[in-house]
């Protein structure tokens, strides 16, 4: 049994972080978009997703968190990545997303950008 | 275009059409002319699905109020398709869509059935439709672009792998690296790294579920060498590819990854996944060859740090120099044939004058016979301390070496004791090599054994022998480094050769002796390395 990807959402207001821990691949990334879609449509349009318990990202993943940003690049709302693995964020470079999604080292200094 | 389909859109329609804005996404626009399409066709909501690999995906809806979601995905729908008419459409399912099918994908509708036949070629259709396929070109080239940039991923993947390996030799960092990169660059669910221990191959470590925890592959097929590995190797897989981790055509692991994922589910593997799998294992078994060679190069400093510090005992144990004897010259020396030997010689002063000479040959080489000769040094210290050596006194040494030591180990010894005011030599010869008494005369008498090694069994008895030594009496007492060391062609130096050396050089100082007979027994020996370690120790009675 493959192991799924955990999410614990903590709301701010109109901004959420979302911590992952596990493999986001298809299960996980469709598990975080549910969960993105679901704030948006509850007027929360700034999110932060802090992957520090997420050690590996496979190309399923990463489309559907493209599509993620693409959807709220739509609703003019605001999306942000923190604690990733040099891996990860060198993927994320490469594969386009930190042209539209903010990259950070640590949670205080993503929650400060989604902020302003 | 149809005029009876023209008039069927309402100015209002073709307005709301015009007031649309085509500068937003195409799943905007697609909802907005749904929204339209909907209200056009009185429905209760209306969707539309693109096709692709022959699955039919969501991408845009419109709902009224209570009205229930669309499926995500479509798997083999029957839908009304060219010429069919769409009121004539069975739904999915019990409250499920109707299906119209269009180019490139579906037209879905709930609620209120208001979709004429009119429908599949009406402009606002068209439109929807016209839109679908420019959605669709736009996925296909955001989807090939998408596959151009991660073809980016797995060479930087590579790239930083093989640094890693360059920069590190910690196997366990490595081995996580490879296998975590293989799983997400293979869009694999599950992932193992087996190494191999011998004729089995043992589970190092595993991602995203279980697997097993050793298997044996079969090894032969129509006589060539080719690897099988188990199919439930990652349990509860359909789709496993497991590649052998390979070092110069020698096995040392397998790398496997476990079902292939897409959006729609899991499937097999391609011939492009093997490759870059491939990749992978290659990686692996540089990684887990420099890591081998490091623990060996680890290994060998430690072996010698231990030598060196076993020399350095073994050289305190051994005299550093001659003691004075009035009325005696004495020598001692040895020389191991490694780093660290079993041999053994000491003087050791009694009460009265008198001195113990003693020389041993432990059993084996190495640290072990260190090992064994620095228990004898104590316990010859401790146990038979300042008495005269008899037999009572081996005896008790016997058993305690015997006990100390492994099955398999024990000790030739020679303990001589010399009384320098009465002349005479009392010994014991515990299965050592005869000791040789070259008289001044030239004659040779011998210090014969009286009993077993030291160490041999748990009780063993010893004689005592005794020998009255005369002015220029010379006593050798020499391990069996000395008579077998052998030519190449095996011819062994031999007693009588020792002997007659003695003989001819008795007279001549005790270093002229050692050097003499290391000159001989190199000549003898030609380049044959020492094959055991050498000892030599001369005592000679010198007043007159």
């Amino acid at each position: 049994m493959t192991e799924s990807l955990k999410l614990r959402v903590d709301r701010r207001g109109n901004l959420a972080v979302v911590y992952t821990e596990g493999y986001i691949n298809n299960q996980g990334g469709e598990e975080i978009a549910r969960v993105a879609y679901k704030l948006l449509d509850d007027d929360c349009s700034r999110l932060l997703l802090n992957l520090s318990g997420t050690k590996i990202v496979n190309s399923i993943g990463i489309s559907i968190l493209i599509e993620i940003i693409e959807k709220m690049i739509e609703v003019d709302g605001k999306l942000a990545f923190c604690c990733l693995t040099p891996t990860i964020e060198k993927t994320f470079h490469i594969m386009g997303l930190a042209q539209y999604a903010g990259i950070y080292e640590d949670e205080q200094s993503a929650l400060g950008a989604l902020e302003t | 275009m149809n005029p009876v389909a023209t008039a069927a859109i309402p100015d209002e329609v073709w307005r709301e059409i015009g007031d649309l804005s085509w500068e937003g996404s195409e799943s905007t626009l697609m909802e907005s002319l749904l929204e339209l399409w909907r209200d056009h066709y009185r429905c209760e909501g209306a969707a539309l699905y693109l096709r692709r690999d022959g699955h039919y995906r969501l991408e845009a809806s419109s709902r009224r109020g209570s009205c229930s979601r669309f499926p995500a995905g479509l798997e083999s729908p029957t839908a009304a398709g060219p010429g069919d008419s769409p009121a004539d459409a069975a739904p999915t399912e019990d409250g499920g869509p109707k299906l119209l099918e269009v180019p490139g994908g579906l037209i879905a509708w709930l609620g209120a059935d208001g979709v004429t036949e009119a429908a599949p070629s009406d402009p606002l259709t068209l439109l929807l439709v016209s839109v679908l396929r420019s959605f669709e070109l736009r996925k296909r080239l955001k989807l090939q672009s998408f596959q151009v940039n991660y073809r980016g991923v797995e060479l930087e993947a590579l790239y930083d792998v093989g640094l890693a390996i360059a920069s590190t030799l910690d196997l366990e960092a490595l081995s996580e690296e490879v296998l975590l990169r293989a799983v997400s660059l293979l869009d694999a669910r599950r992932g193992a790294l087996y190494l191999r221990e011998g004729s089995r191959y043992r589970l190092d470590r595993t991602f995203g579920g279980d697997a097993l925890a050793s298997f044996e592959p079969e090894t032969e097929e129509d006589g060539r060498r080719k690897m099988r590995v188990p199919d439930d190797l990652l349990p509860g897989t359909e789709h496993l590819l497991a590649l052998p981790v390979e070092f110069h055509g020698d096995p040392r692991g397998v790398l496997a990854v476990g079902d292939r994922e897409s959006r729609h589910g899991v499937g097999p593997f391609s011939d492009r996944d093997r490759r870059t799998l491939m990749l992978f294992a290659n990686q692996a078994a540089i990684a887990l060859e420099n890591a081998r060679l490091h623990r060996q190069e680890l290994e060998k400093q430690r072996l010698e740090r231990e030598m060196e510090l076993a020399a350095e005992i073994q050289r305190q144990i051994l005299p550093q120099g001659s003691p004075h004897v009035e009325g005696y010259d004495l020598m001692g020396w040895s020389r191991p044939a490694r780093q660290v030997g079993g041999d053994y010689f000491d003087f050791f002063e009694l009460d009265g004058g008198r001195l113990r000479v003693t020389v041993g040959d432990v059993t084996g080489k190495g640290i072990p016979a260190a090992l064994l000769v620095s228990t004898l040094h104590s316990s010859l210290r401790l146990l038979l301390g300042s008495d005269p050596v008899d037999g009572e006194l081996l005896s008790r040494l016997n058993r305690h070496i015997h006990e100390s030591s492994a099955a398999n180990k024990f000790i030739t010894l020679l303990v001589a004791e010399l009384d320098p005011s009465a002349h005479r030599l009392r010994y014991v010869n515990a299965g050592h090599n005869p000791g040789l008494c070259v008289r001044a005369d030239g004659t040779v008498a011998q210090l014969d054994p009286g009993g077993l090694p030291v160490g041999m069994l748990p009780q063993a008895g010893y004689t005592t022998g005794e020998m009255a030594l005369g002015s220029g009496d010379l006593v050798c007492l020499y391990s069996d480094g000395i008579t077998e060391a052998a030519t190449p062609e095996g011819e062994e130096f031999g007693m009588r050769r020792l002997r007659e050396l003695l003989v001819r050089e008795r007279e001549h100082p005790l270093p002229e002796i050692r050097s003499r007979l290391e000159a001989v027994l190199e000549d003898f020996v030609q380049d044959e390395p020492q094959a055991d370690d050498e000892t030599l120790v001369l005592l000679r009675r010198c007043d007159t």
